[in-house]
């Protein structure tokens, strides 16, 4: 009857990363194994691709698919399916570098404003707002355009790129949950030992802001390849013949009609990518939303 | 007593419960079994985790998915409510059964105007229907439970209303269709002492009125001395002592009840009848026999093994405990004052307020009037000694030390430390200072960081006031930790691995590492349990004595302050009522504001028969800055000079000085509270007989 007093019944407690993967929600463990092959895919491409990144002549081109050619072939006889493997982990790269930048110096702009507050917040705040009014990609173009030619087409210009959409986006986000966390007492408590605002920005703020800010990065990491993507497209990001995925689309686009699939193969690993992240953010955010410390009944 | 006989209209018997709790059943209650006789108000009353709640969600037929029932039955009116099925409870729930909930805040929808709210309740059970019935019937409600202007007041949204016009909202609503039983799980927790006794006394009317029976679920045992027929005492989820309530306090049989008394802070001087709670109920190590065996004083080996039932000790008084027999009924303790030591010649005060005024403006407009929160105080703390700041919630106890300790800036007079005036701002003032000072706050779990283990959360004042490192700081951990009776091995843990006393005590280490000469405690308590609230007073007594510091001790709980405070301040609105010895304000003549805290003030078996006006106090005068802050709500208000002019400081002798326009002699002759204390069984009354006028 009492149940707790037979101890055969008490299950052995799990260790706790093991408990709390079972609790996640479905869409955390697909989101999880898709994003685990595309990591699979981006570490081990040279040695899985069939062919090389610009080897020509691989077969007949605009031939369409076949089993030897998954993705077709472009015009210079090129293997789309191996260029797509060989480019997975530029396009990893570039969206996790970039939008890691970014939620980089938008949670320290964002904390810093909602702790220290009054007009240094409002001016902020104000600026911020400035820029997330522009739409992103003509912000993306402008500062494209402002770096001027020696920095086109390289991967630097994209992660800062990446990171300049961003981080006003995060801030805001980071400034909401600064503001709640600095109300509690113990922010109060460091203020009255007299410490300055990146101390209590640092120890205090950033410790509780983390699980906001780690769903702010898989948030944003999950758009960032569709950002570089267009950027490709639109010839402002990478340079031919790099594989990235949206320069390739932009590449064969005119054979659309010819050998669709030569487009649609780079748009299916990057929709493949961008559908992982985001169900693995939202399963995150359920799961780090389950596991926040409950009140006591 | 009418509860031993006659039919019963809640019975529970043999009631276990587990919950699943990450996969592992837990079970919380071990075969409760008591009942309820019609009009009968039983009282639960237990620590915080003992089962009382859940016990009082199964009358309302109510389980979180998590919970299994494993054996008993709940019946009203002889139906097992753990029987029915969804459809069946809807049509008892606030129809025949009603609750009011804890926090009226959470169980009022903030969008919804109040009186559709309780309308709402009276078409879902067919009560009235049609276009204006049910909101005449709410506006009846409101009446019936003292709300000001029950017309209108309907219209209002509940964040327009005070804490306690919200209960008495969910009071109407529970009222609204003449239920038979009444579940109240701490309906008055979250309010101040003066809101909780007009609810109390609210209650108690309406019961006599409608003869409803109520089980009324509370931590605090004082509370039910005023209400309740019958008290039940839980502990660990079993039931370890039924009883009348006059019979309860004057003849506890189970140790813990006994502890449980004992731990009630006591107003009127005097000894506390035997010992308080020791310990905490850790419910991984409870032995397979009596629950409390840990705790008690008068525990044998034998305790931890045999199983404890509920025998008849007197009639209608039943014991879980196999030593009743053994243990004698405390003696009443005679009362006697305690001796004081006299107060010494006055050096320079270490602290000093001048005429202190702190204002604050309305958020979001630059063109609103400034408000005052404090003003014109003038206090001073001399060395070693606690003064209590008291007064109800809005009167500005806080705002005096948060300015104290430089977080708000005063808008005119001066603070003084040691004779030296004290920069407003926190940045002004060096870190010697900023040391000297410390803050402990009300709530542990928002006054510790939850992502920052024990150890670093006490090593920052040790890095930041003493620029202390490596193996030193180990050592300074270790014995802070050592200070307030905590193990070691919690510098590894994080707050939330910690009760609310540890937590509580965690605060207290870190203030007390700075080497303060000032402790500013802001309602240290008042978020903990009662028996936890005793240890944390004697850790801050003692801390007091080893480390000399003064105290400014805020509190709206007057028998706590009577237990810490050498001074006591009575503040209202934002100006000081009464300034004395803490042995002397106790006594007449006193503030009338000082008379009205005490005798709102539950204090458990001391509790007197009084008349306690049952409605909502009359609106707040605007706070002109003119006249006496109390007048409007005074009982022994001398007419409009009052109003007119601010009342002049009396000096009623012991340094007791009270502000006030009546004469001392006037004032004692008003005052009902007698500093004479009475035998602790000649003044418990109960609550039927204190009901009838």
């Amino acid at each position: 009857m009492t149940l707790s007093a037979a101890p055969g019944l008490t299950q052995a407690r799990l260790p706790s990363w093991r408990r709390i993967l079972r609790r996640a929600p479905v869409s955390f463990h697909i989101g999880a194994a898709i994003l685990i092959v595309h990591a699979a895919v981006a570490v081990l491409g040279p040695w899985l691709a069939p062919y090389g990144i610009s080897q020509m002549g691989t077969g007949i081109p605009l031939s369409g698919m076949s089993w030897a050619h998954p993705f077709g072939v472009d015009q210079l006889g090129r293997d789309i399916f191996s260029r797509v493997i060989h480019g997975s982990h530029i396009v990893l790269l570039l969206a996790l570098s970039g939008t890691g930048l970014g939620v980089a110096i938008g949670s320290v702009i964002g904390l810093l404003s909602g702790y220290v507050g009054g007009w240094i917040d409002n001016i902020v705040q104000r600026l911020l707002e400035a820029v997330i009014s522009i739409p992103f990609l003509v912000l993306a173009l402008l500062a494209i355009a402002a770096a001027g030619p020696q920095l086109a087409g390289s991967p630097l210009l994209v992660v800062l790129v990446v990171a300049l959409v961003y981080a006003p986006r995060v801030a805001r986000m980071a400034r909401a949950a600064a503001i709640e966390i600095a109300t509690r007492d113990f922010v109060t408590v460091a203020r009255l030992r007299g410490e300055g605002a990146w101390s209590v920005m640092r120890r205090e703020i950033l410790p509780n802001a983390s699980s906001v800010l780690l769903v702010e990065f898989a948030l944003r990491a999950g758009y960032a390849p569709v950002l570089i993507g267009s950027l490709g497209f639109l010839g402002f990001g990478m340079r031919p013949p790099t594989p990235e995925w949206g320069l390739m689309m932009a590449e064969n686009r005119a054979l659309i009609i010819i050998s669709p699939i030569t487009v649609i193969g780079p748009g299916l690993a990057l929709a493949s990518l961008v559908v992982g992240l985001n169900l693995f953010t939202d399963g995150l955010a359920r799961l780090i939303g389950r596991t926040a410390p409950r009140n006591q009944a | 007593m009418s509860a031993a006989l006659g039919p019963k209209l809640v019975e529970v018997s043999d009631l276990s419960l587990a919950y699943l709790h990450e996969d592992r059943p837990l079970q919380v209650l071990f075969g409760v079994t008591f009942s309820i006789a019609p009009g009968e108000v039983l009282g639960l009353v237990g620590e915080s985790g003992c089962g009382k709640s859940t016990v009082a969600y199964q009358l309302l037929g109510y389980r979180p998915p998590s919970a299994r029932v494993l054996s008993g039955s709940v019946r009203l009116s002889g139906v097992d409510l753990l029987t029915l099925s969804r459809a069946e409870l809807d049509r008892l729930r606030g129809n025949r059964i009603a609750l009011i909930p804890q926090n009226p805040a959470s169980a009022l929808s903030p969008g919804m105007r109040v009186g559709r709210q309780v309308a709402e309740v009276l078409t879902a059970h067919r009560r009235a229907s049609g276009g204006s019935a049910p909101k005449a019937r709410a506006a009846e409600l409101f009446e019936a439970v003292g709300l000001p202007e029950p017309r209108r007041i309907g219209r209002r949204y509940p964040h327009e209303l005070s804490g306690g016009q919200q209960q008495r909202v969910a009071i109407a609503m529970a009222l609204a269709c003449g239920p038979d039983l009444l579940v109240l799980d701490e309906p008055t927790t979250g309010l101040d002492v003066t809101t909780q006794q007009q609810i109390v006394a609210l209650l108690a009317e309406l019961r006599r009125r409608k003869r409803m029976a109520m089980l009324y679920v509370t931590h605090d045992l004082g509370l039910l001395a005023q209400i309740a027929d019958r008290v039940g005492v839980m502990y660990a989820g079993r039931m370890v002592e039924v009883a009348p309530t006059g019979i309860l306090f004057s003849q506890p049989r189970h140790p813990y009840t006994r502890g449980l008394i004992a731990s009630i802070p006591q107003i009127r001087p005097g000894e506390r009848l035997g010992k308080r709670l020791r310990g905490l109920l850790q419910r991984d190590e409870l032995p397979p026999g009596c629950p409390f065996q840990p705790r008690c004083d008068f525990a044998e080996a034998a305790c931890a093994a045999e199983l404890q039932v509920l025998e008849e000790a007197a009639p209608g008084h039943e014991v879980a405990c196999r030593r009743w027999r053994a243990l004698a009924p405390p003696a009443a303790v005679p009362a006697t004052l305690r001796a004081e030591p006299t107060e010494a010649a006055p050096l320079t005060p270490l602290l000093a307020l001048d005429s202190l005024v702190v204002t604050y403006r309305a958020a979001g407009s630059v063109f609103a009037k400034p408000v005052a929160a404090v003003r014109g105080v003038t206090l001073a703390i001399e060395r070693g000694e606690t003064l209590a700041l008291v007064g109800e919630s809005g009167s500005g106890k806080s705002t005096v030390a948060r300015a104290i300790s430089g977080l708000l800036r005063p808008s005119a007079g001066q603070i003084r430390f040691g004779g030296e005036p004290l920069a407003g701002l926190l940045r002004h003032r060096p870190r010697e200072l900023r040391r000297i000072i410390q803050y402990v706050f009300q709530n542990p779990d928002a006054s510790l960081n939850p992502r920052m283990r024990v150890g670093s959360i006490l090593a920052r004042p040790l890095e930041v006031f003493f620029d202390a490192a490596g193996a030193d700081l180990r050592g300074r951990i270790a014995r802070a930790l050592d200070d307030v009776r905590l193990d070691e091995s919690y510098a590894e843990r994080y707050p939330d691995q910690l009760s609310g006393g540890e937590r509580q005590r965690v605060a207290i280490a870190r203030a007390v590492v700075a080497k303060p000469a000032l402790l500013l405690c802001d309602e240290v308590l008042s978020a903990l349990d009662v028996s936890v609230q005793a240890n944390i007073l004697d850790l801050l007594k003692r801390l007091r004595a080893e480390h000399h510091l003064s105290m400014l001790f805020i509190s709206h709980d007057l028998a706590v302050v009577r237990e810490i405070a050498d001074r006591i301040a009575v503040l209202f609105r934002g100006e000081l009522c009464q300034v004395g010895p803490s042995r002397v304000v106790f006594q007449a003549p006193m503030h009338p504001y000082t008379h009205a805290l005490l005798m709102a003030a539950p204090s458990g078996p001391a509790a007197i028969a009084r008349p306690v006006e049952a409605g909502e106090p009359g609106p707040l005068r605007p706070a002109s800055g003119q006249g006496c802050p109390y007048a409007g709500r005074c009982a022994w208000q001398a007419g409009a000079i009052c109003e007119r002019e601010p009342p002049p400081w009396l000096e009623a002798g012991n340094g007791n000085r009270i502000r006030c326009h009546l004469s001392l002699s006037e004032l004692e002759a008003r005052a009902l509270w007698r500093a004479e204390p009475r035998q602790v069984e000649g003044a418990i009354r109960p609550a039927e007989g204190r009901a009838t006028p």
